[in-house]
């Protein structure tokens, strides 16, 4: 592979970001603000992050995030800290492998697209289809998120995603979730979630602290009573939440609810293979 | 007096397709036929080789047989006759009624609807211009797949070349191998596809069942396929190969997502695609990353950022009535390649009715993307890869001078392997070792053996290729791709000829 | 002079008849192209001097064989020193009306400074009709509002504009429109138009003369070669096999195809090449006719990267398919291109007076001979290009390696 970051439309390397970039030790400061081109392409940003990072640097701060997309996709290294001041644009954290971001703001949509490890902290909201198929890490948020969230988020093996909304979520949260668990906790009012909860879901566990109607379940999803085990996921991650944003939280199992699929072949029947 | 009806419950059995018909002078009696049989079609009773019924005219039998003693006859018509309720249309309802299920097949679209290709006849160089010998004089197929800058900056009367902006894969022929995922198809089929096409020094498609750790040693011949539900997507399999691929859809279904049967989830495709032993492996019908143009923009960038623009990225598209703009759209999103894959290409399951009656010939949708992205001026900018039922090299070099720059094929490879085309996949008890995951079938396939088949049949389609373009006096394939004066029409519908911008038989040029 | 009723069955050298109708401006009915062999030959004055029309319509007319009637056609570059800044736009007119038609068009799209009627000398041999043939000298006006919303260059103003004439206005059709040269051409053999047109009342700095054996009639005056664009000029001896490819480069950039023949198709492929991406000459040539990879995997690095690179970017510019191409232009200064395609399946001989003044391209040695008879002459090798220019003498003599002198 290459040793060179090539923003888009570039032959060569970058250095327009050069000045907005601060080396310090291991640390990295990335201040957007100092950029000569306002506001900052995205391509840019993430040639000057790529370059930190190929420095070695164990931590990255950025400074003035306005909207940026695509922040640290890939990213692979497993110690890596990196801090985001402002508003990261969508797919940040895209195919993350390791890494720890975290979000002082609102982040926007499809946070944590296709994650394998890593974790993504918002101390904000996370709008719609964040965590989409994740396969491992983390996502919390300590805010509210959109629709569509934990689509198709499956695990494998010792590879398990986990999500903490620590608000609401809307419709279709964890459709064809195929692994995985997503903990909704309905922090500061309003239903914790919305329509079509799990449709089609074939694995994982949704844990949602509040009611759930019947009517809200999608197809192949169904309310089951928590184990010992899951009181126990439960608490581990309502443990992680309470580290992470210093927030308390109710412990009480009583008030979750756990969804779950009621097959993990939901469609086994669907098909007729007769040759005709 | 009427008879009593019966009282027990019919249960509307089908008549059999298909019949093995044994020859008991010639037959040893070895059994070979009988255990090779994943149909279990065949059953040794009394003493002989005997039809057991649900033959699928795999034809293993007939190959495995040493005594050459076996032969497949299809059933004649079992139903009364009629020319609107076919054969089929009655038999479907039957097993709908009895089942209530969607039905499901698999390969390509079999009606029987010519292709378009065969309407369409190759010119030939006579007198005003040579012909040429490709045996003797060079006949150049070398391709490349990727986007191409559209011009070239001068500076100081310096003409600059920046080729690290626009990574392009240097192919030998025109011809790429589509998306086989693993799952669909066995260990053995796929590393044979991948050998032949490291071999061949062409590209293959990965399909969407992530990469298995022993293919990465192919992998600068393999493009690795990024669908709706993202298998197996880790760093290595978006960094380590030679191009990435956005698949939206597939020409056998298109707007349909993918359903690999749990059942086909093997321990080994369990950890390729990275989901639990035994769970459907679902595909979501779109990308729910992708609602509109601009989110696959999205998709196109996020890719590029991650592979740090040193691999091209591509969107295949399955042909539908709209897909000149479509493919416009794509190529302003990003996309270096665009693969169009037709109405009549394989799957390994979909629904018939998806499979039968959705999508347009690969033929118009090529013409209609290639006149597109030149009314639009984007043409020189993108590769247009095409495929979906090419079964020849004729058909490929039509789809190169309807404008294609590469032609995807998969079925014909898989035939090459030894596949007959029964239309089985989706049970996955392939005979040949192909489209299934059950080790003691998959066994049967040698993957040196199937890789040198495949090398030996596509190395011939490439001589044919030079045979054409040498005799149309054309010695660079560039020079076919997309040139629609050297093809007329000779089919029933002279419309389609104008829609595809296509002189008709008879009409010259000078 | 449109009278298409009477007229006298005409016929060819070997006696063929020749179908009667003959077109002057407007676009035969169906015309759908036209195939066919052909002779070319040039001279350019190496010094910049003046060659008279008769030179060149000897160079032509001795390739009699390679014709056969249905077209001819000559060039003249340097024609008109005292007016070299003014663009000459030459036309020919079915009738009065076309006229009309074009100059109501370019009343306040052009600045017209001056216009005459060519002189023609009817002949009996050619049958009417013969086309009205009128030449305008003009500036483009500077006034931004002429050009519309777009901001146009000079050139591509004038593109665009005569482009539109000979898509759309009837009965008019602009053969030359470039700085200090003009197209004399037409239905008959090359002696004929020579002849017709009086060439010997000429004398320019460079002559592109093009006589056509096509296949098929009928004759289209407007078709003949040379074919011109601004001040480019190509004479094109051959049959382009990748024709729909090149065809829709072009008109991706704009230029709208009337002649529908791959000569025309040429024309606008120079000018997309070298006008209007700034490829040096010869590496446009590199272009029309590449080295096959494998030649390409032995050049230098440098040489190799750029070789590959242009064939993949500008691989719908390929001619494929025997040609041997002598092309004209006077910007910005007066030059001569000679080209063959990369198999060299076509002729192309080019020659040296011995004074070195003169230097000259043609299908046949005969050609050059006739006018030079001391000439030193060579053969241009394979996609190899003949470049010379006015005052600056042979640049390339089409022998050298690829790539010499191109910087990189």
């Amino acid at each position: 592979m290459k040793d060179v970051c090539k923003p888009k439309g570039h032959a060569h390397e970058c250095d327009c970001g050069k000045e907005c970039l601060k080396v310090e030790g291991d640390r990295a400061v990335i201040d957007l603000s100092l950029s000569p081109a306002q506001p900052m392409h995205y391509t840019t940003l993430n040639c000057v992050m790529r370059k930190a990072m190929r420095r070695g640097c164990s931590s990255i701060e950025l400074k003035g995030v306005m909207g940026q997309r695509y922040l640290a996709s890939t990213a692979s290294a497993p110690d890596l800290y990196i801090a985001v001041h402002g508003t990261p644009g969508n797919d940040l954290g895209a195919f993350l492998n390791g890494p720890t971001i975290e979000v002082f703001g609102n982040a926007q949509d499809m946070t944590g697209n296709t994650m394998n490890s890593g974790r993504i902290i918002v101390h904000g909201n996370a709008w719609d289809v964040t965590g989409l198929a994740a396969r491992g890490g983390q996502i919390l948020v300590k805010g509210d998120t959109g629709y569509r969230v934990g689509i198709h988020m499956k695990e494998f093996g010792g590879s398990r995603p986990t999500m903490v909304i620590g608000g609401t979520a809307k419709d279709y949260l964890g459709e064809y979730m195929a692994g995985g668990t997503i903990l909704v906790l309905g922090l500061g009012g309003g239903a914790p979630v919305g329509r079509s909860l799990g449709a089609g879901m074939h694995g994982g566990r949704i844990f949602v602290r509040g009611t759930v109607g019947l009517e809200q379940l999608g197809p192949g999803a169904a309310i089951v009573p928590l184990s010992p085990d899951d009181e126990k996921e439960v608490r581990g991650l309502l443990g992680e939440f309470e580290n992470a944003f210093g927030a308390e939280v109710p412990g009480e199992m009583s008030e979750y609810v756990k969804v779950a699929p009621s097959s993990s072949r939901p469609f086994s029947g669907y098909y007729d293979k007769t040759n005709v | 007096m009427s008879e009593t009806p019966p009282t027990k419950r019919l249960d509307h059995r089908l008549p059999e397709r298909f019949l093995p018909i044994v020859n008991y002078d010639l037959c040893r009696v070895c059994r070979r036929c009988v255990n090779d049989c994943s149909y279990q079609a065949l059953e040794f009773r009394e003493s002989k080789v005997v039809a057991s019924g649900g033959c699928v005219a795999c034809g293993r039998c007939i190959a495995i047989c040493p005594a050459n003693c076996i032969e497949i006859r299809p059933v004649p018509p079992q139903f009364a006759p009629h020319g609107n309720w076919s054969e089929r249309s009655r038999r479907s309802i039957l097993a709908q009624a009895s089942s209530g299920g969607v039905l499901l097949s698999s390969c390509g679209a079999d009606d029987e609807h010519p292709a378009i290709f065969d309407d369409l006849l190759l010119d030939a160089a006579q007198v005003t211009n040579p012909s040429i010998d490709p045996l003797r004089e060079p006949v150049e197929t070398v391709t490349y797949l990727g986007r191409r800058p559209g011009r070239l900056e001068v500076c100081d009367g310096k003409v600059m070349v920046r080729e690290d902006d626009t990574p392009l894969i240097r192919m030998d022929m025109p011809l790429m191998f589509g998306h086989i995922s693993l799952g669909s198809i066995s260990y053995n089929a796929q590393q044979a596809l991948f050998m032949a096409a490291k071999e061949l020094n062409i590209v293959a498609g990965s399909g969407e069942g992530g990469l298995h750790p022993d293919f990465y040693q192919y992998a600068d011949h393999i493009c690795s396929e990024v669908a709706s539900g993202r298998f197996g997507i880790k760093p290595e399999y978006l960094k380590e190969v030679a191009a990435v691929e956005i698949k939206i859809g597939q020409g056998a279904k298109p707007g349909h997502g993918g359903h690999l049967p749990g059942e086909k989830v093997t321990t080994m495709i369990s950890e390729t695609r990275m989901i639990p032993r035994g769970t459907d492996a679902l595909s979501p019908y779109p990308h729910h990353d992708i609602y509109s143009i601009e989110d696959l923009a999205q998709l196109i960038s996020v890719l590029k950022e991650s592979t740090e623009y040193r691999l091209p990225v591509g969107v295949k598209i399955a042909a539908v009535h709209n897909v000149g703009a479509i493919a416009s759209g794509i190529v302003r999103a990003g996309a270096d390649f665009l693969t169009v894959d037709g109405f009549k290409g394989g799957t390994g399951a979909a629904p018939r009715v998806i499979r039968d009656h959705a999508g347009l010939p690969v033929e118009v949708a090529i013409a209609a993307v290639d006149r597109r992205l030149t009314q639009e001026g984007l043409r020189n900018r993108v590769t247009v890869c095409a495929g979906g039922g090419i079964r020849s090299s004729a058909d490929m070099i039509k789809a190169l001078a309807l404008g294609a720059d590469v032609v995807m094929v998969s079925t014909s490879a898989m035939v090459a392997m030894g596949c007959r085309v029964c239309q089985q996949c989706h049970r996955g008890l392939c005979s040949w070792g192909i489209a299934t995951q059950r080790d003691d079938l998959t066994s049967r396939l040698d993957p040196n053996v199937a890789a040198a088949r495949i090398v030996r049949l596509f190395r011939a389609w490439n001589e044919e290729l030079k045979e054409v373009l040498g005799a149309m006096g054309i010695d660079a394939v560039e020079s076919l791709v997309g040139n629609r004066d050297r093809l007329r029409y000779r089919g029933p519908n002279p419309k389609i000829a104008e829609v595809m911008n296509v002189k008709h038989i008879g009409e010259g040029w000078g | 002079m449109n009278d298409r009723k009477d007229r006298e069955v005409r016929t060819d050298r070997l006696g063929m008849p020749v179908q009667a109708e003959n077109y002057t401006a407007s676009r035969p009915p169906g015309w759908q192209g036209q195939l066919g062999g052909c002779g070319i030959a040039s001279c350019i004055s190496l010094k910049g001097g003046r060659i008279d029309g008769d030179r060149i319509a000897r160079m032509l007319t001795i390739m009699e064989e390679r014709e056969n009637g249905l077209g001819a056609g000559y060039a003249c570059y340097g024609l008109f020193p005292e007016r070299r800044d003014q663009y000459c736009l030459q036309f020919f007119f079915d009738d009065e009306e076309g006229k009309q038609a074009v100059e109501d068009f370019l009343d306040g799209r052009l600045d017209i400074l001056h216009d005459e009627k060519v002189f023609l000398r009817e002949r009996s041999t050619i049958s009417p009709p013969y086309p009205l043939v009128w030449r305008y000298f003009a500036n483009v006006p500077h006034a931004r509002e002429w050009r519309g919303t777009r901001d146009l260059g000079e050139e591509d103003y004038l593109v665009e504009l005569v482009q539109h004439i000979n898509e759309r206005v009837p009965k008019a059709f602009c053969v030359s429109s470039g700085k200090d040269m003009a197209v004399f051409k037409g239905n008959g053999y090359s002696y004929e138009i020579a002849d017709l047109y009086d060439l010997g009342r000429y004398s320019g700095t460079m002559w592109l003369s093009h006589s056509r054996f096509p296949t098929n009639s009928p004759a289209w005056w407007a078709g003949a070669h040379p074919l011109s664009l601004l001040d480019w000029g190509v004479c094109h001896n051959g049959e382009i096999t990748s024709y729909g490819v090149n065809r829709k480069l072009v008109e991706m950039n704009g230029y709208k195809c009337t002649v529908l023949t791959d000569t025309e198709v040429v024309t606008y492929l120079w000018d997309l090449l070298v006008r209007r991406n700034g490829l040096p000459t010869e590496v446009a040539a590199f272009v029309m006719a590449p080295s096959t990879f494998q030649e390409i995997s032995l050049l230098p690095p440098a040489e190799r990267r750029l070789a590959e690179w242009l064939r993949i970017t500008y691989k719908e510019a390929f001619l494929n398919g025997p040609f041997s191409i002598i092309v004209g232009r006077s910007q910005p200064d007066i030059s001569l291109i000679a080209l063959a395609d990369r198999k060299k399946l076509r002729p192309m001989i080019a020659g040296l007076s011995p004074n070195e003044e003169v230097a000259y391209c043609a299908s046949e040695e005969s050609a050059i001979r006739i006018v030079e008879p001391d000439a030193r002459t060579w053969a241009p090798g394979a996609g190899n290009p003949f470049i010379a220019v006015a005052g600056k003498g042979i640049v390339r003599r089409g022998t050298e390696p690829s790539f010499q002198g191109v910087s990189l």
